[in-house]
This record gives C-alpha cells, sequence and structure tokens, in this order.
C-alpha cells in the first residue's frame, strides 16, 4: 500500500488517535518509528547474554532460575520488537544475525561486564528500572498501536526483574561486610551508567521526533529525573549512598554530567569533567563485552542453515 | 492493617491472612491468596506455618516470594516466628482462584 499522505497523517496524530499500519504513515514517521524499535529490541536482546554471562554465578538453584526467567523475558521482549520490525518490512534475521556488532544500537552500559550476582541483581534494580521508565512512558504515550499493545505484559514482567533485583540487593545490604561493600561498588560504577542511559541533556537535544511524533511523550531529562526520583530513595533506604541528592522538586548529580569512565576498571573519575562529543566517542566504539555478547547469539546461526 | 502504635485489630489469624492479601504475584496484578497459593495456615502463640504451593515447579520466584512472605509475616505484630511448608499435593490449578482472584486475571487479559 501507497503511504499515508502528510495531510491525513498529522491529522491522526493531532487527534490523539494510534496509528495501525504502514499505510497511515508517513515516510519520515515509519523511519523514526523503526528506530526506536530497534533501540528498544537490541536493548532487550543484548541484556540476555548481559545476564546470562553473570547469572551464572547464582547463589543457588531457584535464584539461578530467576535469573534464566528474567532472560527468558528479555527475549521475548526482544521478539515483540523485532516481530514488529518484520511488520514494518525489515528482516528479523538480518537484524539479528547479520549484523555487525558495532551497528547494534542498545545502551553502553551494557558492554561494560557484568560479573557477578551482586553485579547483576544491581542492573535488575537500576538498569531495568531505566527500561521500565522508557518502556512505561512508551506504553503511556505511543502513537503506534500494536506496540502500544505489546507493551502491557512486558511492564509486568520488568516488575518482576525490578522486584528480583530489590530484594537483592536489600538482602545483600543486611548482610553487611564484605557483601555490602560488593554492592556498593557495584553501584558506584552502576549509577552513572544508567544516568547516562537516558541519553543528551534537554538543552543540547534540541528536536525530538520521536516527541513530535508521540513515540514517546517524556523527554531524556524528565525520564532521568523519573529514574532518579526512584533508585536514589531506594538506595538511601537500603543503606547505600549514591552521587544525587535532591532539591526541591527535583534530583541533582554530586559529579560532573558528563564525565570520563575507565571501562577496564570500571570506575569514574568525577575530577574529569568531559564532553558529550567524548561520551559520543566512547558509545560510538562501544564497550568491552560488545562483540562477545553479539558472537553468543550469533555464532550458531549460519551452522544450522538448510541451503537451497 | 495496624500502623506504627496503633492497637492491632482482628484475630492474629485473620491478620496474617490480610497480611499474605498485600503480597502480589511477582509478574501478574493477584495477591497469592487469591492466586491460591496458601493451602491453609495455623498460628500457635507467636508461630505462624503455612502450607504453600505455586503455580508451576519450575517457578522462577519462589525464594521471592517466600522472603516476602517472612518479611511481611514477621512486621505483623504477634507474629515471632514463621514456619513455611511447601505443598505440591494437590498440585495447584486454576480452579484454586478466588471469585476476585479469577477476575483480576480476566481483567488482565488471561483467560481463566
Amino acid at each position: 500500500m501507497e503511504p499515508a499522505d502528510s495531510g491525513t497523517f498529522e491529522a491522526l496524530l493531532k487527534r490523539g488517535e494510534l496509528i495501525e499500519s504502514p499505510s497511515e504513515m508517513t515516510p519520515d514517521y515509519l523511519r523514526e518509528l523503526k528506530h526506536t524499535l530497534i533501540v528498544s529490541g537490541d536493548t532487550e536482546l543484548i541484556s540476555a547474554p548481559a545476564y546470562y554471562l553473570a547469572a551464572r554465578k547464582a547463589p543457588s538453584v531457584n535464584a539461578f532460575m530467576t535469573g534464566i526467567a528474567i532472560i527468558q523475558d528479555e527475549l521475548a521482549h526482544a521478539h515483540i520488537a523485532y516481530h514488529i520490525l518484520e511488520e514494518l518490512g525489515e528482516s528479523q534475521e538480518a537484524l539479528i544475525f547479520k549484523r555487525d556488532p558495532k551497528a547494534f544500537r542498545y545502551p553502553y552500559a551494557f558492554d561494560v561486564p557484568l560479573e557477578s550476582w551482586t553485579e547483576l541483581v544491581v542492573a535488575n534494580a537500576m538498569y531495568d528500572q531505566a527500561g521500565f521508565c522508557l518502556l512505561g512512558d512508551i506504553h503511556e504515550q505511543c502513537s503506534y498501536g500494536p506496540w502500544k499493545r505489546g507493551l502491557v505484559k512486558v511492564m509486568a514482567e520488568e516488575n518482576f526483574h525490578l522486584r528480583n533485583g530489590r530484594n537483592w540487593s536489600k538482602r545483600i545490604s543486611q548482610a553487611g561486610g564484605a557483601a555490602k561493600g560488593e554492592l556498593q561498588q557495584a553501584v558506584d560504577w552502576m549509577f552513572p551508567l544508567t544516568v547516562e542511559w537516558f541519553g543528551l541533556p534537554d538543552n543540547l537535544k534540541q528536536h525530538s521526533a520521536q516527541l513530535d511524533y508521540r513515540l514517546k511523550g517524556l523527554t531524556n531529562d524528565q525520564l532521568r529525573q523519573q529514574w532518579l526520583s526512584t533508585v536514589v530513595p531506594f538506595m538511601e533506604s537500603i543503606g547505600i549512598t549514591v552521587p544525587a541528592h535532591r532539591e526541591d522538586t527535583q534530583y541533582v548529580l554530586d559529579y560532573p554530567f558528563p564525565c570520563t569512565f575507565d571501562a577496564e576498571q570500571k570506575r569514574w573519575d568525577f575530577n574529569d569533567a568531559c564532553t558529550w562529543d567524548d561520551v559520543m566517542v566512547r558509545w560510538r566504539g562501544r564497550g568491552p563485552r560488545n562483540a562477545e555478547m553479539v558472537a553468543l547469539f550469533q555464532e550458531s546461526f549460519s551452522k544450522f542453515q538448510v541451503r537451497a | 492493617m495496624s500502623i506504627g502504635a496503633e492497637p492491632a485489630e482482628g484475630t492474629l489469624e485473620t491478620r496474617v491472612w490480610a497480611a499474605l492479601a498485600e503480597i502480589d504475584d511477582p509478574e501478574m496484578p493477584i495477591n497469592l491468596v487469591d492466586l491460591g497459593l496458601v493451602y491453609g495456615l495455623d498460628v500457635d502463640e507467636g508461630t505462624v506455618r503455612l502450607r504453600l504451593t505455586f503455580t508451576a515447579m519450575g517457578c522462577p520466584a519462589t525464594e521471592m516470594l517466600m522472603g516476602d512472605i517472612r518479611d511481611r509475616l514477621l512486621a505483623e505484630p504477634g507474629v515471632e516466628s514463621v514456619a513455611i511448608d511447601i505443598v505440591w499435593d494437590p498440585p495447584w490449578s486454576s480452579a484454586r482462584l478466588t471469585p476476585d482472584g479469577r477476575e483480576a486475571l480476566l481483567a488482565w487479559g488471561l483467560s481463566v
């Protein structure tokens, strides 16, 4: 079918109605929708190997089952995004199995190895909270009907991941001693990585097609504030310190944003502020685990293809 | 539910059931009592012994749920210890849902 003319499309969007098929979209909307779906699908997909490599360190059989169940959920969420992309004319096979590792569009945080159960549960408490904020916004605001509806159960499942992250973080903190020290250490490097997950600050991002097209409803800074308003009080409630505090209705970071990060050492240098251009260079170069994680799901694909 | 220094109302057993009904399943908008996971409970002095099942043997949330149950019940005035017996016979089925639970799952889009 021919794409919609822009007048009809704008009218639909303005009335707050849902777009249901490519025939109702303009080419620009389709391109922006696909881009947003790819980021979402890639993020869910890459979280599976990232979490799997840490879940192997689970402290009990049921904890391992919890880790595996979370990974299964993430793969299902990725599947929802890639399935919609396929309906929009993309090839799932090409997207998942044929792309160069550096071409995947997920947050840089996942490229830094999660190496222990503690780091996994902190990821559940902080990375999944970021996913929850972003997807929750899309679920509420998204103008593309099939995606909006597909997110109902995604949100419920993300709750399970958050609960695992919070329950375990609390438990590890209560254990005290070296266990609590390890938890604090994990939060120290993962907290700023999740803060930058939400992207450029609003004052540097002049225009957002995603907002214009109602693919999302909140700006980067609004989403970042939403995340801070849940993570900061939670971490403080379990006796873990975070480099942010509340001033009136806003949360303020206690370090220069952005600043430099040593991915190998998992260490931030709060005395070394940098520019967003520097951050973009780090993001585009991807981090230590990018190729290993993509290889985990790509390497066996071609082995079992039946040749015509 | 009793809050702060207010006197606890109702028998301990009633309050324990009410406390259990505050704990939601990790993935579905339904509490453990309406889901029919609690097969029964005895309260003896300050000890609560409950018989608990799960919807599947492969349930990935068993430790999470038992931890939440312990934390919540131990916060209830008069509860000093909690013992949980895991029961697999009879196996859980959707017939164990309460009418409220059935309604909650139907509203959420699950056919039960």
